[in-house]
């Protein structure tokens, strides 16, 4: 028994081999339509889990504070941000582990070699801790260096290529505004660029103090950056947060919040949802191609018995049975689809591979994805091989082998 | 040289939905084991679509139809395909073989679906395929082979399921008279050692001359059924 089942797919093979071009059209259907579910799964679960690393850039344990920066617009009050609520939210907060302030205009940057006008922002040494962002040469700068207010900066690999071209930048000096010259002391790693176009690595890092002193902050800080203790307690620290502000800011009751909150944990969280209904989409259209995909193997089926009517003739003529015509039809809907689906596989892997490559994904494509779109796309391709196995089944031998 | 009736059927008739009067009307043959009959008559007097009962192709509109005393008027079409690979072989005035198959494929069809291991199935038909003069042909087409040549390969298929009637619709038909005759000696040689019984349609009152019996249809019914010469009108 089993040795005539292996026979059976013996023959279809050879069928398939001996009629090339049958062969291709059948194959074809499910083999784009395997590749294309490929091909969706694998630009879904990209494209979210390179949401997800954008996300990670800005901090998971973190919530950003925006000031008014003395725009009236959103609020009765304008008060800057200030130390004094750097102190406060760390005084007055379970919460909070740390607070980094922020301030960033966009100055004249020079270096003996070029200009190049860019942001500079003046922070503490922890900015680096929070963001998770470590150095590719040199160091950050320390707390000695916010006490005395030390002309020293770390900067990101955009800046040192624009002002230093391959030369190393770790004690060069760059010169910020008219004439407060910086000593550099170290370079971050690269982090590219975001989704957003904005290029992670044209940073300039110097002592919060410093940038006080030296270039001026009439407007407070633009950005506090607060981590919590632990991802969970990011709801509480934002509904904590809240009232040491508006203390902190001295606002009355009816006036509205002078500062904004948000958290990229929370934003990730909307992206996450969202990128699961857009990756449903994409399967769900990629499965309509699947089955679009078994159609054609149902059609170019029926086509073949069509044009193989007198075969069948003659075979039920030979004494073939109705059962033995319509297992040799379904065996070649086995092989053909299974045959078409790894070919299907091919091509999604390829294109799946082709894209992570050209947006930086990594691999994207498990095997058991891959094991079960072959499977999924040869069972589409059976159900739809039956249909016109039966048909030629069911063949009146006398007026098949009439049939010219 | 007669034993029993191999074939036995009574008042046949077949009428097609489309046609106006019956293709055949009420025919009666009965053929002994063992016997040649010449099925003849002019085109369209009905005997392929007799020769097509006969081999439990077709079924009759009417009538009775036994088959080595077995009666197969009311089979299913599982049990007619039964038949037809034990009892009948089949030969075709168009030869048609399968055009994908080589010639020992062809020949080994028929024992495949009898469900024959490899080995003897290919034995067989090695032996036949031999017998018919095939033996350097074995993995040619059907395409790369002249007309006669496809004719003995057809037999030799028709014969491979060891069947006890061989129907022969016009054998030579698409043959010119020398490769026609060398298939008729090779259909008469097989009768002889494999003791068959065989009906053969055919125009060729030569053809006709080498078998036992001659029976002319015409217009669907049976003018005349005797041995040689007896029928000349
Ligand atoms: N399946 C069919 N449907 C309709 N008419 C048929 C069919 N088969 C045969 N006929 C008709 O029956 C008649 C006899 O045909 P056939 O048996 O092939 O004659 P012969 O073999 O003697 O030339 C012809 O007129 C033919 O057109
Ligand atoms: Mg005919």
């Amino acid at each position: 028994m089993r040795r005539t089942r292996s026979e059976v797919v013996g023959r279809a093979v050879r069928t398939a081999i001996r009629n090339p071009g049958r062969t291709i059209l059948t194959m074809l259907g499910l083999a784009i339509g395997v590749g294309a579910f490929l091909a969706m799964v694998s630009f879904g679960t990209g494209a979210r889990s390179s949401v997800m690393e954008q996300f990670e850039i800005l901090g998971t344990r973190v919530v950003y504070i925006w000031g008014n920066m003395g725009r009236r617009d959103f609020g009765g009050s304008a008060r800057p941000l200030t130390d004094a609520d750097v102190e406060a939210l760390l005084r007055d907060s379970m919460t909070i582990e740390r607070v980094v302030p922020r301030v960033t205009e966009v100055q004249n940057v020079k270096s003996a070699y070029g200009r190049y006008p860019t942001k500079v922002t003046g922070t503490m040494p922890d900015f680096v801790h929070i963001r998770e962002w470590p150095m590719l040469i040199g160091g950050m700068f320390d707390e000695t260096d916010v006490t005395q207010r030390a002309k020293v900066a770390v900067i990101g690999t955009t800046i040192a290529r624009e002002l230093f071209g391959h030369r190393d930048p770790v004690g060069q000096t760059i010169t910020v505004g008219s004439n407060l010259p910086l000593r550099i002391i170290g370079v971050l790693v690269s982090k590219g660029e975001q989704t957003t176009g904005e290029d992670m690595d044209e940073i300039i890092l110097i002592p919060a103090t410093t940038y006080q002193a030296f270039l001026g902050m009439p407007m407070g800080y633009h950005e506090l950056m607060v981590q919590v203790r632990d991802l969970g307690l990011l709801e509480t620290a934002m509904v904590e947060a809240i009232p040491i502000m508006r203390r902190s800011h001295r606002l009355a009751d009816i006036e509205e919040d002078d500062f904004r909150m948000a958290s990229p944990a929370q934003a990730a969280e909307l992206a996450r949802f969202v990128s699961t209904i857009l990756t449903g989409l994409l399967i769900g259209i990629a499965a309509v191609s699947l089955l679009v995909g078994g159609i054609g193997v149902m059609n170019i089926q029926l086509v073949s018995v069509a044009e193989r009517t007198q075969e069948i003739g003659i075979r039920s003529a030979i004494g073939a049975s109705p059962t033995q015509i319509m297992v040799q039809f379904l065996a070649e809907a086995v092989v053909l689809s299974f045959t078409g689906s790894l070919a299907g596989v091919g091509l999604g892997w390829l294109a799946a591979t082709l894209v992570a490559q050209a947006m930086s994904w990594s691999g994207t494509l498990s095997l058991l994805t891959m094991a079960g779109a072959a499977a999924f796309g040869t069972s589409v391709g059976v159900a739809f091989g039956y249909l016109p196995a039966k048909r030629a089944a069911q063949l009146e031998p006398i007026d098949a082998l009439r049939h010219e | 040289m007669s034993g029993f009736s191999i074939v036995d059927a009574r008042g046949i008739c077949k009428e097609f939905p489309n046609m106006t009067s019956p293709v055949l009307d009420d025919v009666s043959i009965d053929v002994q084991s063992g016997e040649i009959v010449a099925l003849m008559g002019p085109s369209g007097s009905g005997k392929s679509t007799l020769m097509n009962i006969l081999g439990c192709l077709d079924g009759p509109t009417r009538g009775s139809y036994s088959l080595g005393g077995r009666d197969v008027s009311t089979l299913t079409p599982r049990e007619r395909a039964w038949v037809r690979l034990h009892y009948i072989g089949f030969v075709f005035q168009s030869f048609h073989l399968i055009a994908d198959h080589t010639v020992l494929e062809n020949v080994t069809l028929p024992l495949y679906y009898a469900g024959l291991d490899r080995d003897e199935r290919e034995a067989r038909a090695l032996e036949l395929i031999e017998r018919v003069g095939l033996g350097d042909r074995l993995g040619h087409r059907p395409a790369q082979l002249s007309g006669g040549e496809k004719q003995r390969v057809a037999i030799a298929r028709a014969v491979s399921g060891k069947p006890r009637l061989l129907l022969a619709d016009e054998p030579t038909g698409a043959l010119d008279t020398k490769t026609g005759n060398e298939v008729m000696e090779l259909l008469l040689e097989l009768h002889d050692s494999r003791a068959l019984t065989l009906i053969i349609v055919t125009h060729d009152p030569e053809v006709a001359e080498f078998c036992h019996r001659q029976i002319f249809l015409r217009d669907g019914k049976i003018i005349s059924d005797g041995s040689q010469h007896a029928a000349h009108a």
